[in-house]
């Protein structure tokens, strides 16, 4: 391992040269997942209020290679980002998409530190897209129809979040199989790599 | 065989995990079927209730909306959405209503049709409509 990084890097501190990968990762997961969110809004769709929610890829790719820090910061920045590009910043829609991302993370981080080493990243993914659609409801209830039939609708939510949740699960685990082939991520303590292939005791 | 491919990326706990909330997600479907026919349709906006009539008796209803007109339709026991002034045309395609605690909605036209029991025991909302 100190080899690698040797070659890598001559006379730079390991620490140092890891903190500014996080940091150009994370802006690099950022800028994709708002580059993301915008396509998939540009796109025709058949159910107006169902997303897929392609950019909580870039945030369950964030959660399992620095952590739920990191994934607070992509989910929360995407949504500020991606709205200001799409100039409904501040309007009932942000409100919802915040509430959403809110509550989604609040399940991601929990499932996540709960059943470390356990949970891939479809567990994570499938508890984010209820928790967003949960959360969406809830401020929908507050802020835009006080009338409680509007929970009435959750069980259609929870089904299409459920199936968005396992595609952008796969998609992530995909995207973080490849990325660990990389040597750029060699020095993570990675906890994706524990869930996929737990250490076997006795061997 | 492509159908297996893709459980395969699963860890063991994010089967249990899929199962479980599979299950729940099951089970949150039945709330709304256990609910009857309705027997009155009521319409609110902006948290006032502008309109309420029985579902039996067949009408048209023209609503009052800050865009404009949403044409209601009752017919045969059911509520639809047949004519409104919004860009999206959700409350249309969101098709009849008909069991208690059903909902349209035309959130653009600030507009909430929702569907009531008879025996509804929600005795503080009809309280407030026949006030």
């Amino acid at each position: 391992m100190e080899k690698m990084r040797n070659m890598t890097s001559s006379a730079v501190d390991p620490l140092e040269l890891e903190q500014v990968r996080r940091r150009v990762f994370l802006a690099l997961f950022v800028a994709l997942a708002v580059a993301l969110h915008t396509v998939e809004v540009l796109l025709p769709n058949p159910i107006p209020w169902f997303r897929i929610g392609l950019a909580n890829i870039l945030a369950l790719t964030a959660l399992f290679s620095y952590g739920i820090q990191a994934l607070w910061i992509v989910s929360i920045s995407r949504i500020l980002i991606g709205s200001l590009f799409l100039g409904s910043l501040f309007s009932p829609g942000f409100l919802l998409s915040l509430g959403g991302g809110i509550v989604a993370n609040i399940l991601m981080s929990f499932g996540y530190r709960l059943w470390q080493n356990k949970i891939g990243p479809v567990g994570v993914s499938v508890l984010g897209a209820l928790g967003h659609v949960t959360g969406q409801l809830l401020i929908a209830w507050l802020v835009v129809i006080r009338h409680p039939s509007i929970w009435m609708l959750l069980p259609f939510f929870l089904l299409f979040a459920l199936i968005s949740g396992i595609v952008n699960g796969l998609a992530a685990d995909y995207l973080l199989g490849s990325l660990y082939r990389h040597s750029a991520f060699s020095g993570l303590k990675s906890n994706y790599e524990q869930s996929k292939y737990p250490i076997k005791e006795g061997t | 065989m492509k159908a297996i491919g893709w459980v395969a990326r699963l860890t063991p706990f994010d089967c249990k995990l899929l199962i479980v909330v599979t299950v729940l997600v099951a089970l949150s479907f039945l709330l709304p079927l256990s609910q009857g026919a309705g027997a009155r349709v009521v319409v609110s906006s902006d948290d006032r209730i502008v309109f309420v009539a029985p579902l039996d008796k067949d009408q048209r209803v023209e609503l009052d909306g800050p865009l404009g007109i949403t044409v209601l339709q009752i017919k045969n026991g059911a509520a639809r959405v047949i004519s409104s002034p919004c860009s999206q045309k959700v409350c249309i395609h969101m098709g009849e209503a008909r069991h208690t605690g059903d909902l349209l909605a035309c959130v653009p036209n600030q507009l909430v049709i929702t569907i009531e029991g008879d025996s509804d025991g929600e005795d503080a909302e009809y309280d407030f409509i026949s006030r």
